[in-house]
């Protein structure tokens, strides 16, 4: 499955049109974005703080998800984009002494709200990691875990979500014919994808990708990249990534984060061609970071 | 397409995952619950001799004649001191050599080889090197020195014994300890320009250290409350060594003196209370040992971790400060330390003679080898270091070869299918087999449910808190106390007020107590090794705790919580002290299937042949090949599923 630029240009001027502007100043509250009223955010960040026990890693970020979209976050080492990632299915409540404040709405309703059931965030909004992790058990039931733990039993329902996730993730052809062995046995960017596929399987609205590729060799990775622009028509994709090309060529939207704050937020192009802060410039165009 | 609040099903999930939460909370508190019915129970029985009995007395006093109303323990007390510090003088030596060799001389090959042979040499049961003392050790020592010792039962006997058991813990920490130092060490000493040698005694061995203290202080720690061996070949009389040093005298420590005295005593006397005070001391020892193996090898450890330790360490291990003054000391030990060997032998005035001489020779010895190459030493101790682990290997197999030979003439079908006849002099031994099978059985039953879920507690559920570190307070010190206490308790607790009586389910109770330890710590650590990825990625799928605990952390963790099942019922299945009282007859002439009757098993058949039974020689090394075959099959399945399942998950 190829995707051409074309492509990429339509999508992010249909997406132009609707989000807000990208002259998003120094400050958080100066970025002025209100994408309440707007229908195609899905996820929104608002106003959060964490802290990691006494010491605070992010400040006041603010930032909306755009349905359909890629959103891409950059910065150098520690500013706290995995970590802002991994509040948005709230995988930072394994982490202990992590304290959050602040608002993320996910169909409008506050995620870090009393009484939410994690699990069902989680369910809708997934996670790939930057080391492939599968479960030590074959393919077959590293993606059938999923939709089992849901309530789905039945034989014949699970073996369609193991050809559809794993076509999806373009795997299927690869293991089509050993999906009883381990999935440890695959290589690192085959985990990787099996991983994807593994996520799908329980119909997540939302993907989140930390560091996806990060581990993989550049032919993998140029196939998880590809993935990523199949999957948007289908799903949200919010990636954490180092890899300042990857940002461009693959995202929407960008995100540049630099010690816990998100120092600006908006198109793709945007930020890396005409950035509003020095700080982007610089990071962008590799003076530091 | 997607419901947000994932609906009564998902609500219902997370009532679920606290349900699971607090049951395994409550599992976990039974480890403790354990700990706390056998502390009490050993302490509360010990009541009445600490009231009857004039303490100073009980720990001064040589005389040990319940019978007489004498209550000294001071001989028993010493005798365990002594037949301990005995297998020590030689446990360590050998012990750490064999490990220095393993781990830092021998090729990848060899080492593959040896640690294997190492465990094995782990699962051997106690009552079968007892009976190795006994046929072996004993009648040598009675050739070798007539005149010293004319039996051979002797505290030198049970120390080589209980050296040998000791050896195997000393020899896998060690190595552990040793294994754990960086490989850039040993590169930066060896681009310096120093020998292979050189780099293991002054930079490898200083900076594994504290793991070599504790394994020294856990293997004291096994053989002070080893039982069946010792009391096989120590003779038993409650004496104190006369002169002090004398190895040939006849000793008997606390373990023997309760597996003794503890069936033939009538409950609830001063006889019966002393003994539970005997009990009490036993652990409060082992407490001491494993408390002094964890908080001082910990301060070392963070002592060595500040500053330059590296280099301080290099230092002491590496100067002398004051070469002559060393060296004074060290001839002045020899000749003291021969002079005392000598005088068992001969009269003072000769031995003085000896002494000197061999001070001279070790002064001359002394001068020689600051002349020699260094390559020269480094053969020279890379030798000594192959020689100690040529000696365990070699009792390994001269033991076990010894058991197959003499065993062959009495093994056929229907000594393993027939039951005994003539007091056990002839027929077979089919009960004890079965007995020792129900054993197993009955004490995975009890032991597995408990062990693994409260391992899973510990891992996966537990905060830092007062609760858990209860938890694992008493795990550690159930770990090391002696079996000989299990039985005490089994014996008080289980089968006198509980009332289970002498049978197969107080046996297991006993044994399952026992073992839980070990299951615990297996499952704890089998789980930590699962990557924590492993789980993000499951809760990452929005599955709940329970979910991916159950589903997909044990399994990953499966191999390793297997072997540590298996390692444990090896161990249980060996062991004769706890069920001596709890669970096992002499003779059985029908198989019986209630839990609440007694059994025969293989390791106190053994112990009976081999003590009282007077049964021809053949059939009681039948009988230990048998226990041998049953206990080590299940330690080589533990390796098998152990080096699978690595095989298998490699994160």
């Amino acid at each position: 499955m190829v995707i051409t630029m074309e492509d990429i240009a339509i999508t992010a001027d249909n997406r132009t049109a609707q989000i807000l502007n990208g002259q998003a100043v120094s400050d958080a509250d100066a970025y002025g974005f209100n994408n309440e009223g707007i229908d195609d955010t899905v996820l929104s960040v608002k106003g959060l703080n964490l802290w990691y026990g006494e010491k605070q890693v992010l400040f006041d970020v603010d930032m909306p998800v755009a349905k359909n979209s890629i959103t891409a976050l950059i910065g150098p080492s520690g500013c706290g984009k995995s970590t802002l990632l991994r509040c948005m299915n709230r995988m930072n409540d394994l982490v202990d002494g992590c304290r959050v404040e602040g608002r993320i709405t996910y169909a409008g309703e506050d995620i870090y709200a009393a009484g939410t059931d994690i699990n069902a965030v989680r369910k809708c909004i997934g996670m790939i990691f930057q080391k492939p992790n599968p479960f030590p058990k074959s393919i077959r039931e590293n993606i059938v875990y999923g939709p089992r733990i849901h309530g789905i039993t039945k034989k014949g329902d699970l073996d369609e979500i193991v050809e559809r996730t794993l076509r999806q993730a373009a795997l299927w052809d690869e293991v089509k014919d050993r999906l009883d062995t381990s999935g440890l046995s695959l290589s690192g960017g085959q985990q990787q994808r099996l991983c994807i596929a593994r996520a799908l399987a329980v119909d997540p609205d939302i993907i989140l990708m930390d560091e996806p590729t990060s581990a993989l060799d550049p032919i993998a990775t140029a196939k998880i990249e590809e993935l990523c622009l199949e999957l948007k028509k289908r799903y949200t994709v919010v990636t954490v990534t180092h890899n300042m090309q990857q940002a461009r060529r693959i995202s929407d939207k960008t995100g540049f984060m630099y010690m816990g704050k998100m120092v600006e937020f908006g198109d793709t192009e945007k930020v890396f061609d005409s950035p509003a802060q020095e700080r982007t410039m610089k990071y962008v165009s590799g003076m530091f970071g | 397409m997607f419901t947000y609040r994932g609906g009564p099903k998902a609500v219902a999930g997370s009532y679920s995952d606290k349900a699971v939460k607090y049951t395994l909370m409550a599992i976990a508190f039974a480890a403790v619950l354990i700990l706390i019915a056998v502390t009490v129970f050993i302490a509360g029985n010990s009541f009445t001799a600490i009231s009857e009995i004039d303490l100073v007395r009980f720990f001064t006093d040589a005389e040990w004649k319940p019978s007489d109303g004498l209550y000294g323990a001071g001989s028993i007390i010493l005798g365990s001191l002594l037949v301990t510090l005995g297998a020590m003088v030689f446990a360590i030596p050998v012990g750490v050599g064999s490990a220095i060799f393993m781990s830092e001389v021998a090729p990848e090959k060899v080492r593959n080889i040896l640690r294997p042979v190492i465990e094995l040499f782990a699962g051997v049961p106690s009552v079968v090197f007892g009976f190795f003392g006994l046929m072996v050790i004993v009648p040598a020592l009675a050739d070798l020195f007539p005149d010293q010792t004319p039996t051979g039962f002797s505290w030198l006997a049970a120390s080589i014994l209980l050296g040998f058991m000791a050896l195997p813990t000393i020899i896998s920490i060690s190595q552990d300890a040793l294994e754990a130092v960086p490989r850039s060490y040993r590169e930066a000493s060896l681009a310096m320009g120093s020998t292979r040698w050189e780099t293991t005694s002054k930079i490898v061995v200083p900076a594994a250290m504290s793991g070599i203290l504790s394994a020294i202080i856990l293997g004291i720690g096994r053989a002070i409350g080893e039982t069946m061996a010792v009391m096989m070949v120590t003779g038993n009389a409650a004496l104190v060594p006369e002169p002090l040093w004398n190895v040939f005298s006849f000793v008997r420590t606390i373990t023997s003196t309760l597996a003794l005295e503890m069936p033939e005593v009538v409950v609830g006397s001063t006889h019966y209370s002393a003994l539970f005070l005997l009990g009490l001391i036993l652990m409060i020892v082992t407490l001491c040992i494993s408390l002094v193996a964890k908080h001082a090898v910990r301060a070392m450890v963070e002592k060595s971790c500040r500053g330059d330790s590296t280099s301080r360490l290099v230092k002491l291990a590496g100067e002398d400060r004051m070469p002559f003054l060393k060296n004074a000391v060290c001839i002045s030990f020899v000749a003291v330390a021969v002079c005392m060997a000598c005088v068992l032998f001969m009269p003072w005035g000769q031995a003085a003679i000896v002494a000197v001489a061999v001070a001279v020779f070790t002064f001359v010895i002394g001068c020689v080898s600051r002349r020699i190459s260094r390559v020269f030493r480094q053969r020279i101790m890379h030798t000594f270091l192959l020689a100690s682990v040529l000696l365990c290997v070699g009792v390994l197999v001269i033991m076990i070869g010894d058991i197959v030979i003499k065993a062959m003439p009495a093994l056929s079908l229907d000594f393993i299918t027939d039951f005994p006849s003539d007091a056990g002099r002839s027929g077979g031994i089919c009960p004890a087999i079965i007995g020792t099978l129900k054993l197993i059985a009955g004490t995975a039953v009890i032991s597995l449910p408990i062990g693994i879920l409260t391992g899973t507690y510990l891992a996966e559920y537990s905060k830092r808190g007062r609760f858990t570190c209860a938890v694992e307070y008493s795990i550690e010190i159930l770990n090391g106390t002696p079996s000989i206490v299990f039985a005490l308790f089994g014996l008080s607790a289980i089968v006198t007020i509980l009332g289970l009586g002498i049978s197969l389910l107080a046996g297991c109770i006993t044994l399952a107590f026992m073992i839980l330890p070990v299951i615990i710590k297996t499952t704890e650590d089998a789980l930590m090794n699962v990557p924590r990825e492993v789980r993000e990625a499951s809760y990452a799928l929005g599955a709940s705790k329970r979910h991916t605990t159950f589903m997909v952390v044990l399994p990953a963790a499966l191999g390793g919580i297997l072997t540590g099942a298996i390692l444990g019922l090896g161990r249980a299945a060996g062991e004769t002290a706890p069920i001596m009282f709890t669970a096992a007859v002499l003779m059985q002439y029908k198989v019986g299937w209630g839990v609440l009757d007694p059994v025969m098993a293989l390791p106190y058949h053994l112990y009976y042949l081999a003590t009282e039974g007077a049964a021809d020689p053949s059939m009681q090394y039948a009988t230990a090949l048998v226990l041998l075959v049953i206990v080590l099959s299940m330690f080589l399945l533990a390796n098998v599923i152990r080096k699978r399942s690595n095989e298998k998950n490699r994160w």
